[in-house]
């Protein structure tokens, strides 16, 4: 297990190391220096270099990099607000982003839960078939569609919840932009569940659950579905992923102060050092829940840390 | 010894061994066998949900060819003076819908209009047709959704590509060759997965111009990882089969195994794959251009038609409905067409 963990975490921090590179690289090459003031004499030059330690080997300046952003120290945003720090930015805007994809994650499984068991229960009945519709729309259809027409409906024609976000009305403001961003959640967990739940439930030691008389609600959630949830751990990145672009698009639509709608903003205006703090903060956060899976697979499931490939090779 | 001479006088009747109980006996000709494609061929055509998804992507591809070829305007030519027309279509205009009427609600009240008038006094219209509307810079949303969904087609013909030339051969080529070879390649797929799309998107953004061949390379950075998966997954299954160990026997070389004698028995599983990618793709390009970042003006792709017309769908909700339903399709339709030959390759999953 112990190696099982090390491995995964070193695989981890690599990735995080590249990642960081990555970005470090991309910033050199960025067109313009800060300090390209006609005005600026060679020796002020000079010491304005020095005093951002600019004049120091590169391997020197990466060092100093990595240190600061793992510090969280992230440097300043040159355009969007001038010379802020961005952690000051950042501040305000997490708490929001991370509020509206928590709520959909957790509306979004318990939703896609039920349906999934109730397809798998009834399986081949028309509520088979509705929650195989749904999960095929949820599927295909983009999370701003949705958006769009909750928007349209409460929000324009019914007036029930805020159109767009107001800082007033924190949670009025945020059930729109979930229940718009877990339909994604939904769909796939309810696919995942009916499956994973058919194949248990198809399975030799259920067959002798049910010679030995046990039947209904205690077959159904204490030897069907503790099995079949097993594998759901392994939705859990794509669905992370589906929620970071999904938060870009629905934070535009409802105008929503939060990170994705940050990072929109610095890209068309060109801040730099905002989109690579929040490409780093991106990546930290997927490669943090990417590792969690990893490790909880194993701990769950005693064939995937003896094997040798982790669960996503 | 047997003498030949005796050996010649034997001689076999067509009746002369009889199967036992072979009048009582039934034997079920029906299970011929049949060639694989013919078998997922029929099976296909019985899955009436993918027969319906494909005549659909069908119909799609041919309005997007011959769609904008049709409408009197192209795709940037702007009318100011015809900016935000409701749609109006011969024949049906006579019926009472689709004939330019829109409903404004203002603060006063609703309000029906018809942008089509150009004499208020006699009610005469107009002879210019926009059959979805114009947008804010009267350019014909018609030939604007069509060429966008262009793009998409585009976008879903790379996707194809990706996934068939790189995907498929890193996969097979890291599971073939197994070892080293197979370790180098897949860290380095590790790590590329483990930065999300976004980022990596994010990231070219900077370096180079928002545009169609931006995306392109971005949907080729990242877009093959699953695909390879799958292809090392199946490789690991098939490669040490004795009809492998044959072909080697008699001399095949690595690229012949590779791809003329393993490759056939998995491409269905592969296909499948790919189907299944087309979506994301086409969703990855236009959320892009949703959020400002895809196609720049005056080109358009459905998603920044939708981002476009989101800016006064409460005012004029006509405009934006068309790519969206027109998006939502094509997803939809790819998703069942995938799901469809799925089931059509592997009678097995459809259980599942």
């Amino acid at each position: 297990m112990r190696r099982y963990i090390g491995k995964r975490l070193l695989i981890s921090i690599g990735t995080l190391f590249v990642v960081i590179l990555l970005l470090f690289v991309l910033l050199q090459y960025m067109p313009g220096s800060p300090f390209n003031d006609e005005k600026l004499t060679k020796d002020q030059r000079v010491q304005l270099y020095e005093k951002y330690g600019l004049d120091q080997p590169i391997v020197v300046q990466f060092g100093k990099y990595v240190f600061n952003m793992l510090k969280g120290d992230f440097g300043v945003s040159y355009t969007i607000s001038k010379n802020t720090p961005i952690s000051q930015l950042l501040q305000s805007r997490v708490p929001i982003s991370l509020r509206i994809g928590g709520q959909a994650v957790l509306l979004g499984s318990l939703i896609g839960l039920i349906l999934g068991i109730i397809a798998a229960i009834w399986h081949g009945t028309i509520w088979d078939t509705l929650a195989t519709v749904i999960s095929v729309i949820g599927v295909s259809v983009p999370s701003y569609v949705f958006a769009l027409a909750l928007a349209y409906l409460f929000g324009y024609e019914l007036r029930w919840l805020p159109l767009l976000y107001t800082n007033d009305l924190p949670f009025e403001s945020s059930i729109l932009p979930s229940i718009a961003l877990c339909m994604f959640t939904i769909a796939s967990i309810a696919r995942f569940t009916r499956s994973e739940m058919l194949e248990v439930l198809g399975s030799d030691y259920i067959l002798l659950a049910e010679s030995k008389g046990v039947y209904g609600p205690k077959l159904i959630f204490r030897h069907v579905l503790r099995n079949a949830l097993i594998p759901i751990v392994t939705v859990l990145a794509p669905l992370i992923v589906g929620l970071m672009t999904g938060s870009l698009v629905v934070e535009k639509i409802f105008s929503i102060p939060g990170i994705g709608s940050l990072l929109v903003t610095a890209i068309q205006s060109n801040d730099y050092n905002v989109v690579i703090v929040l490409s780093f903060i991106y990546s930290a956060m997927y490669i943090g829940i990417m590792l969690v899976v990893d490790i909880l697979y194993g701990v769950i499931d005693p064939r995937i840390r003896l094997s040798k490939e982790g669960p996503h090779d | 010894m047997i003498d030949e001479g005796t050996l010649a006088t034997i001689e076999f009747l067509p009746d002369d061994f009889k199967l036992k109980g072979a009048d009582t006996t039934k034997l079920d000709m029906n299970f011929a066998s049949q060639r694989f494609w013919k078998d997922a061929y029929l099976r296909f055509r019985k899955n009436k949900s993918a027969v319906f998804s494909l005549i659909t992507i069908l119909l799609l591809i041919l309005l997007a060819v011959f769609g904008p070829m049709i409408s009197p305007y192209t795709f940037q030519e702007q009318n100011i003076k015809e900016t935000n027309m409701a749609p109006r279509i011969q024949g049906l205009e006579n019926l009472g819908i689709f004939n330019g009427n829109e409903t404004l609600k203002t603060s006063t009240g609703a309000k029906l209009k018809n942008a089509y008038v150009i004499n208020k006094a006699t009610g005469e219209k107009s002879d210019h047709y926009y059959w979805f509307g114009s947008d804010a810079l009267g350019r014909d949303i018609w030939t604007r959704t069509w060429t966008g969904t262009r793009v998409s087609l585009y976008i879903a013909f790379i996707a194809v590509l990706i996934d068939m030339l790189i995907g498929m051969s890193y996969g097979l080529v890291s599971g073939y060759y197994g070892g080293k070879i197979d370790s180098v390649l897949q860290r380095f797929a590790e790590i590329i997965n483990s930065i999300p799309t976004l980022v990596i998107v994010t990231l070219l953004m900077l370096i180079l111009k928002p545009g169609l061949m931006t995306i392109t390379l971005a949907l080729m950075l990242t877009g093959w990882i699953g695909m390879s998966r799958i292809a090392r997954a199946q490789m690991l299954k098939l490669k040490e089969q004795e009809f492998v160990l044959a072909s080697h026997t008699l001399g095949a070389s690595n690229i012949r195994v590779i791809f003329s004698e393993i490759l056939p028995n998995i491409i269905s599983q592969l296909i499948t794959n790919t189907m299944f990618s087309i979506p994301s793709a086409i969703f990855t390009e236009a959320f892009l251009s949703f959020v400002g970042l895809g196609i720049p003006e005056p080109m358009c792709s459905l998603g920044s038609l939708i981002s476009y017309a989101f800016k006064s769908f409460t005012t004029h909700p006509f405009q934006i409905v068309p790519p969206v339903i027109v998006l939502a399709l094509l997803m939809l339709c790819f998703n069942m067409l995938a799901d469809g030959l799925r089931d059509a390759f592997d009678p097995k999953m459809k259980e599942m």
